[in-house]
């Protein structure tokens, strides 16, 4: 539960928005109060998705203060005004919902999948904690540790996590906004007061920096009347910036070697600095993404896994590991993550790698080939759909990212739209060897002391 | 899903209108709105296949599957792991096409293929756009009838296979499960939760084509389509004429199941390094067609299912010694096993151990008070809707339905059968279930950090992770 988007390991992907078959339904609108609300009906199942997207996430934190907006969603869940601590868990799930929130670079987001005769109760939930959140000491202390504890469960005691979440941003990005843990220092965790709490709540959570999305089986001019009543006197903040993401020029080559002493097979990261989102090259880059890794047939599982029998398993995305194309905000990378048999060395997969990008660079993709990649893209993305919350959360990527969450029914057909030459000309643009940057991660040979971040804990 | 009828009542936004809103308690709503799965189409073909089929319009998909009763309980003695090759061989090569030719024409049907194992049940699943069901049909039955186990394929399957052990064995979540299984089901293939090195070279060509020869038989399987479908004269037909040649045989006798008598034994898999202690606390417990299935499942969803959990409340809310803390009714065909599960810092294992006992104790020592029943039982009357809002989550639901036997109005009773449970059914299956003193303790950490903590509960028995 409320979590921080974490590496999804090794789940080959690429998605993107809608094909000529199933187009959802889109009504927009704004209160006064800024809140963007889009509701999308739905009455096949009587089941309501409720979902609230900020405008702000990891990337909007300030030094000394890595892995607050991570802490600050689980605040969220600390009660508000009328609804106090453990109230939120209790409604939703004694109602017969489920409900989670996490944090991501670039936004943060809480739902409810519920009954549809619960849209009131999830409106109530949601409009109490944006207008009344429960700040104060004790639910920061605690949150601190049940944050402290996610991190070892999930990053310092699993192979992988902590070169991917503290290591590699650090390799891949200059700015630092990017290059920190968006997980945190438990050191910082610490530092972190209530007053920072207060700060940004009020800079963050307002109406006009968010976005509610209700996807299910509704009748609108009911939930038109609910949301204006739960949300509609909600005070409006001054709109907060969106921190500069400015990658300096002039992309280079870098490298590190990362030993793990909780992995037992080498893994590699690759990761090439990205296009801007919806320009012609993000298209093209994420149509590269599916040649190289959409279903068995792609060229990475083709080729490496079962041609020179190298890698073992493997994921990319644009935006890996903390993002995906949806969600992509520039300036992102497009990466991936390889393990790979230990008769290889590192060095041997990273030219592999190489091999197919420069494949991308100097030969069309064959008509047959990207036909079979086009047809995975729709199938997939239809598939994507058929739950309410990944709607929802369409829906809502696509209003803040670009002010049209109607791009669901459309992104689909501009990336269907890339021919092979514009496939050819970002493969030479994006995926030269100069621009690549590689974070090896050993198995580390001995077992070694506790994760540094325990250690500073005095543990 | 489906468009069927249910009564929706949408008034929850009228009494709005009239007065203020009084934010101060949670809104009255209406009723739940009920729902029903459309009825499944079924029939089988001469040679015993079974063929179930559901109608779903909503999108232009559809979802195939075709299971049979052959997962990791049939594997041989001292080759664990045998049926979960042999199905992810099944779309490695067939007589008449490659791997690669496999692979290309999922891919170009917007499909996807390939076969998992579990304890139960071996399934080759898949989907396709509806347009293209007619090719996933044909490209199934090619698979299931003439999958031929290329040694190139095999051998490159063990070799990776060999690498993804060591990589599960690196997650000390798999190590627990990996310990408690054993200790619970000892010598009955259930005990088995993956491959070994060791059985991983005897998954031969030859071992794979006699374990399909045996269980991979028409009598032995159903076929489930779910999804936009074409008429179901021509389905049929098309069904026939792709599977009506395979031929049936003999099912092999059933695999003796011996589980051991539940007793007190606490283990600790030393793995060095790890800055939590990963904790199971459990046991046998009945399978899904017992009586006792229903008290036992909602009184472990009382006890650990979901955020509003006792143990989800104690353990991490209050106490913080947690991120998670949870139980779990892991339910097979012929015996299952109930437990708790938590990760805890190394330094509160001992107070954390302690909070577990008094959970499973406070389960079988007291009646669940009314009002926490029927939250519970809200809980998982929604999160049976929601489960189908898929056309994969539906096709599970059926799935699991043929390979534990379940009749065939279980999915259609469930809700019914959940609410019925009395709080007196919850104590005395949680006597019997749910009180520690014969449940195994199974702790994965650090023993130089831990161990002391631990031989305060009893005799530990300390094992090597590896």
């Amino acid at each position: 539960m409320r979590k921080l988007i974490a590496c999804s390991l090794l789940v080959a992907g690429a998605f993107m928005a809608r094909s000529a078959e199933v187009s959802i339904p889109i009504e927009k609108y704004q209160l006064a109060n800024g809140l963007r609300v889009i509701l999308s009906k739905d009455n096949a199942v009587p089941v309501v998705a409720v979902y609230i997207i900020y405008d702000v996430g990891s990337r909007s934190e300030e030094k000394g203060r890595t892995g607050f907006a991570h802490l600050f969603e689980h605040m969220m869940f600390e009660g508000s005004a009328n609804a106090p601590k453990g109230t939120h868990f209790a409604t939703v799930e004694s109602n017969g919902g489920s409900l989670n929130g996490s944090t991501h670079p670039d936004y943060t987001d809480y739902f409810e999948v519920l009954p549809s005769n619960k849209l009131a109760t999830a409106l109530w939930l949601e409009s109490d904690r944006m207008r009344s959140l429960s700040i104060n000491d004790e639910n920061l202390k605690n949150q601190k540790e049940a944050v402290k504890q996610e991190r070892r469960l999930n990053f310092d005691n699993q192979p992988y996590a902590t070169a991917i979440v503290d290591v590699w941003p650090t390799l891949m990005y200059r700015n630092w906004q990017s290059s920190h843990s968006l997980i945190g220092s438990f050191e910082d965790l610490n530092a972190s007061s209530v007053a920072d709490v207060s700060k940004f709540f009020r800079t963050y959570y307002a109406p006009n920096n968010a976005a509610l999305v209700i996807v299910g089986d509704i009748q609108s001019a009911d939930a038109r009347k609910l949301i204006e009543a739960y949300f509609g006197d909600i005070p409006s903040q001054p709109q907060p910036k969106r921190p500069d993401l400015a990658e300096p020029p002039n992309a280079e080559p870098r490298s590190q070697v990362y030993k793990d002493p909780l992995a037992q097979v080498p893994g590699v990261v690759i990761g090439y600095p990205g296009p801007k989102r919806r320009s012609p090259d993000y298209y093209a880059l994420n149509m590269i993404d599916a040649i190289l890794t959409a279903g068995d047939s792609s060229r990475i599982r083709q080729d490496l896994v079962k041609g020179k029998k190298s890698v073992v398993q493997y994921e990319a995305a644009l935006g890996w590991p903390f993002a995906g194309a949806q969600d992509f905000r520039d300036p992102e990378p497009y990466a991936m993550f390889l393990l790979y048999n230990p008769m290889f060395k590192a060095a041997d997969i990273v030219s592999q790698v190489q091999d197919e990008m420069a494949k991308l660079q100097n030969e069309a993709v064959d008509a047959k080939e990207l036909e079979r990649v086009k047809m995975q893209l729709r199938a997939g993305r239809i598939k994507d759909l058929q739950e309410s919350i990944n709607r929802a959360r369409a829906l809502a990527q696509y209003a803040i990212a670009d002010g049209s969450p109607e791009s669901i029914n459309t992104e689909l057909d501009a990336m269907l739209a890339v021919t092979p030459a514009q496939i050819q000309a970002a493969a030479k643009k994006y995926l030269a060897p100069e621009r690549r940057v590689v974070l090896e991660i050993q198995p580390a040979p001995n077992p070694a002391p506790p994760a540094e971040p325990a250690r500073k804990e005095g543990m | 899903m489906l468009r069927r009828s249910f009564a929706v009542l949408p008034l929850m936004a009228l009494a709005l209108a009239a007065q203020a809103l009084d934010r101060t308690k949670p809104p009255e709503t209406p009723p739940i709105p009920g729902y029903k799965l459309p009825p499944a189409f079924e029939t089988k073909l001469p040679n015993g296949l079974t063929i179930v089929l559901l109608e779903d319009a909503r999108f232009p998909l559809v979802t195939a599957s075709l299971s049979f009763q052959a997962g990791s309980r049939f594997d041989p003695d001292g080759a664990p792991g045998l049926a979960e090759a042999a199905a992810a061989l099944l779309t490695e090569g067939t007589r008449t096409r490659t791997s690669r030719q496999i692979s290309e024409e999922t891919d170009a049907m917007g499909g996807s293929l390939g076969g998992s194992a579990g304890a139960d049940g071996l399934a080759l699943g898949g989907n396709a756009l509806s347009e293209n069901l007619a090719r996933l049909l044909a490209l199934m039955a090619d698979c299931a009838m003439n999958a031929n186990f290329p040694a190139d394929e095999v051998s490159l399957y063990q070799r990776n296979r060999v690498q993804n052990l060591l990589s599960q064995r690196s997650d000390p979540s798999f190590l627990a499960e990996e310990k408690f299984s054993e200790l619970v089901y000892g010598s009955s293939p259930y005990a088995h939760i993956a491959p070994t090195q060791a059985s991983i070279a005897k998954f031969t060509p030859s071992a794979l084509a006699s374990y399909r020869d045996a269980r991979l038989v028409p009598n032995n399987a159903t076929l489930l389509l779910i999804g936009k479908l074409p008429a179901r004269d021509e389905l049929l037909k098309t069904i026939a004429a792709q599977f009506g040649s395979w031929k049936q045989a003999p099912l092999p006798a059933e695999p003796k199941m011996d589980t051991p008598a539940p007793k007190r034994q606490i283990v600790l898999v030393d793995r060095p390094g790890s800055v939590q202690a990963d904790i199971r606390v459990g046991r046998l417990a009945p399978t899904r067609v017992s009586p006792e299935f229903f008290p036992l499942i909602v009184g472990s969803n009382v006890l650990g299912g979901g955020t509003n959990s006792r143990m989800f409340k104690d353990i991490r809310e209050k106490e913080g010694f947690a991120y998670d803390a949870h139980s779990g009714y892991n339910t097979h065909r012929v015996s299952s096993d109930f437990g708790a599960v938590t990760e805890v810092r190394n330094e509160v294992l001992e107070p954390a151990l302690n909070a577990v006992f008094a959970e499973l104790e406070g389960m079988a020592g007291a009646p669940v008070p009314a009002a926490e029943l029927a939250n519970v039982q809200n809980y998982m009357a929604g999160m049976y809707l929601l489960r189908l809002e898929t056309q994969e989550g539906v096709a599970a639901q059926l799935n699991n339905m043929k390979t534990l036997g379940l009749p065939n109005d279980y999915l259609e009773t469930y809700v019914q059968k959940v609410r019925s449970v009395t709080p007196d059914q919850i104590q005395a299956v949680a006597r019997k279930y749910m009180a520690p003193a014969d449940a195994a303790v199974v702790v994965v950490g650090d023993a130089s950090k831990i161990g002391d903590a631990l031989k305060k509960f009893g005799d530990v028995t300390v094992v090597k992770a590896n």
